[in-house]
């Protein structure tokens, strides 16, 4: 089974088999979703755009600005100028709907040994050469298999299925942000969290407001230096940086991970120089993940990620005073596990995606008490 | 190297008012176009020389902009059938673009499997994108089906427009549809995107002619239609140089704006700059001391 039938696979069956939840509830799917096909889209108008004259809008959602003429589709691909009103196509139109363990998002200190109903649309505002997702990512709505799933039912089926969070994510979730924003909304009123994973190349504005709906970001730092964004995510570090800097002064829980290219990101002055920003910008206690890289996508050429030089760039990042630095896509890696800054004792241990265990009480060290920050109920 | 000859023929009265297409007239612009291209008396001795009587041969045209400026049935139907009359039968002859929706609302009659002409769109079931991907510099795209495998030569029959981001739309940047993320490949002013699709296997080895449509051209603001800016031009324009078919293309719709006291795209930095990169990756002239620009009208 190739990525495509995966996400095919998955959009399809409704919830992933590998939760075990089909085999409990055969045939939920025809029950619960509507197969929308891959022509029937949404259209709903788009928040964030200016009318300009002659029927053009700007787009003013991310950093891209896109101008657009009538018919004419963002970068992003989901969004359309329809005679001179800007309207996203994806909007209650999941693609990917999956029950996923927090962990795999990954968030390290958000509700731990839970799982998050997790779904995306189509679409995304970079084209990141190294993309796990690009099937679904890097085409157009009408290019993959789409269920109607809107809001309230994104929350049902939350509730429905014990998680206690939705994650929006696999895709570039603020390229959905309508439907993000209104999922959120209900299941805040429903008691139900939501979680954000995105590449974090958005305008402070429509951040601003999603940050008032969500509890928890994760942003994916792709590397420290514009050449990178400019060759290999086709983005802007500094709308990023803004990003994470926005995040991390409001109430919303903030994780930072960083995928390791060998030879491309991963020089270590350049490492500890994000380090030193992290620390002087959002605080010694975000959690840092240093992710495995695999080859994917367009970067075919180049080895995964030796474990010596995550391992490097996990030294770094703690010698440069951050708490929680974290390994990733290394499953049975010590340091994938959580450990108090303090007393230094292991406090979560997991392996992959499980938890072994967890030393905590009330989110305090159950050695020392000393606070570990998250969100942890 | 000998000059690219690009042939640029007028046929006042072709846009019959109400924007019906006189076909007589329109007959006689092809029949003018490519016998100044190839020097062949009649058109079916030339597509001959492009073409043979195995081959299928895609027309990839372009239907974004909907009715008012999509590559017009009438101009397509009519290419099919010099076509048919060189040799190739009809089933071998598909006009295509990316969607059917896009055809439908171009004024296409759809026809994947009846008798006649094909017409359909990528997203026919059972069509759609190859399995995997083509990379190619800084290309990375899935190719349509009938641009990588149902098709053996292929005819780039476009729109001249102008464009907010490349500056120009014409016969090179048509086969943006021929993948699945052209969105992608809208950033500095799609320069070296649309050089490098071209210089694809799919695209560089198949192509063999370009025509743009250049009966309605929009001057400005494009690639939407605006009759405020949208010139009734009535021509054709020919060559199987597709770089220099294009670069003729932009002086066109440079000429119009002048006309119109409008500014140059370079003064508007919106230059289709791929026209330069694709002449230095040897896909076609871009220099107007190599090109033969050859009017004419009937």
């Amino acid at each position: 089974m190739n990525r495509r039938q995966f996400f095919r696979g998955a959009a399809g069956a409704g919830l992933l088999a590998s939760t075990g939840l089909i085999k409990q509830i055969p045939g939920m799917l025809v029950n619960l979703y509507a197969f929308s096909g891959n022509e029937n889209l949404s259209k709903v108008e788009a928040r964030f755009y200016k009318q300009l004259p002659d029927k053009e809008i700007e787009c003013q959602l991310c950093p891209r600005f896109c101008k657009l003429g009538d018919k004419e589709r963002g970068y992003c691909g989901v969004r359309e100028n329809m005679d001179g009103k800007y309207y996203t196509l994806v909007y209650g139109k999941a693609c990917a709907i999956n029950s996923d363990p927090i962990e795999k998002k990954p968030f390290f200190h958000f509700l731990p040994r839970t799982n998050a109903l997790s779904i995306a649309t189509a679409g995304c505002n970079v084209n990141c050469k190294f993309c796990q997702n690009w099937e679904i990512s890097q085409v157009r709505p009408e290019q993959v298999e789409h269920y109607d799933f809107p809001p309230a039912m994104v929350v049902d089926s939350a509730q429905r299925y014990n998680c206690p969070s939705i994650a929006f994510t696999y895709t570039e979730p603020m390229v959905f942000y309508e439907y993000m924003y209104d999922t959120s909304k209900e299941a805040r009123l429903r008691k139900v969290r939501s979680v954000v994973v995105t590449g974090g190349h958005v305008n402070p504005e429509p951040l601003q407001d999603l940050i008032k709906v969500v509890d928890a970001i994760k942003i994916d730092l792709k590397a420290f230096n514009q050449d990178f964004y400019t060759n290999y995510v086709r983005g802007e570090l500094k709308a990023v940086l803004e990003a994470i800097k926005i995040v991390a002064r409001s109430k919303v829980w903030l994780e930072i991970v960083y995928l390791v290219i060998p030879t491309l990101n991963d020089d270590p002055s350049e490492i500890k120089m994000l380090a030193q920003w992290l620390m002087k910008e959002v605080g010694a206690d975000v959690p840092l993940h240093f992710s495995r890289f695999h080859p994917q996508y367009l970067i075919q050429n180049l080895p995964p990620t030796p474990i010596s030089t995550l391992e490097r760039a996990h030294g770094i990042a703690l010698e440069e005073g951050l708490h929680y630095v974290y390994i990733g896509n290394v499953p049975g890696h010590q340091a994938e596990s959580t450990y108090c800054p303090k007393c230094k004792k292991l406090v979560i241990q997991r392996v992959g995606y499980t938890i072994e265990r967890i030393e905590l009480k009330q989110g305090r060290c159950k050695f020392c008490d000393n606070p570990i920050p998250g969100i942890w109920s | 190297m000998a000059n690219s000859r690009v042939v640029l023929v007028r046929g006042k009265g072709v846009l019959k008012q109400g924007g019906d297409i006189d076909q007589t007239k329109l007959l006689e612009i092809f029949n003018r176009g490519f016998r100044l291209l190839m020097d062949k008396q009649n058109p079916e001795d030339s597509l001959q020389l492009l073409f043979s009587v195995d081959d299928t041969v895609g027309i990839k045209i372009n239907t974004i902009s909907g009715r008012m400026l999509s590559t017009r049935p009438e101009v397509a139907l009519s290419l099919a059938k010099l076509l048919l009359k060189a040799g190739i039968s009809e089933r071998k002859i598909i006009i295509w673009d990316r969607t059917n929706r896009e055809l439908k609302d171009a004024g296409y009659s759809l026809n994947f499997s009846g008798s006649g002409f094909r017409v359909f769109g990528t997203d026919t079931q059972g069509v759609g994108y190859t399995r995997e991907l083509v990379s190619h510099l800084n290309i990375g795209s899935l190719f349509s089906l009938i641009q990588s495998d149902m098709v053996s030569a292929s005819i780039s029959l476009a729109v001249l427009k102008d464009h907010g981001t490349s500056g120009v739309t014409a016969g090179m940047k048509n086969y943006f549809g021929a993948i699945h993320n052209p969105n992608k490949y809208h950033d500095s002013n799609c320069n070296p995107f649309v050089a490098e699709l071209f210089e694809t296997d799919f695209i560089r080895k198949k192509h063999k002619l370009t025509i743009l449509d250049c009966l309605l051209v929009q001057y400005h603001r494009g690639p939407s239609y605006h009759p405020r800016w949208a010139e009734k031009y009535e021509a054709l324009l020919f060559s199987l140089d597709p770089v220099a078919a294009d670069f003729v293309g932009w002086q066109l719709i440079e000429k119009l704006r002048a006309g119109n006291s409008l500014p140059s795209l370079e003064e508007e930095k919106r230059a289709p700059l791929y026209l330069r990169t694709a002449e230095r990756m040897g896909l076609g002239k871009a220099n107007p001391g190599e090109i033969q620009v050859i009017e004419n009208e009937v």
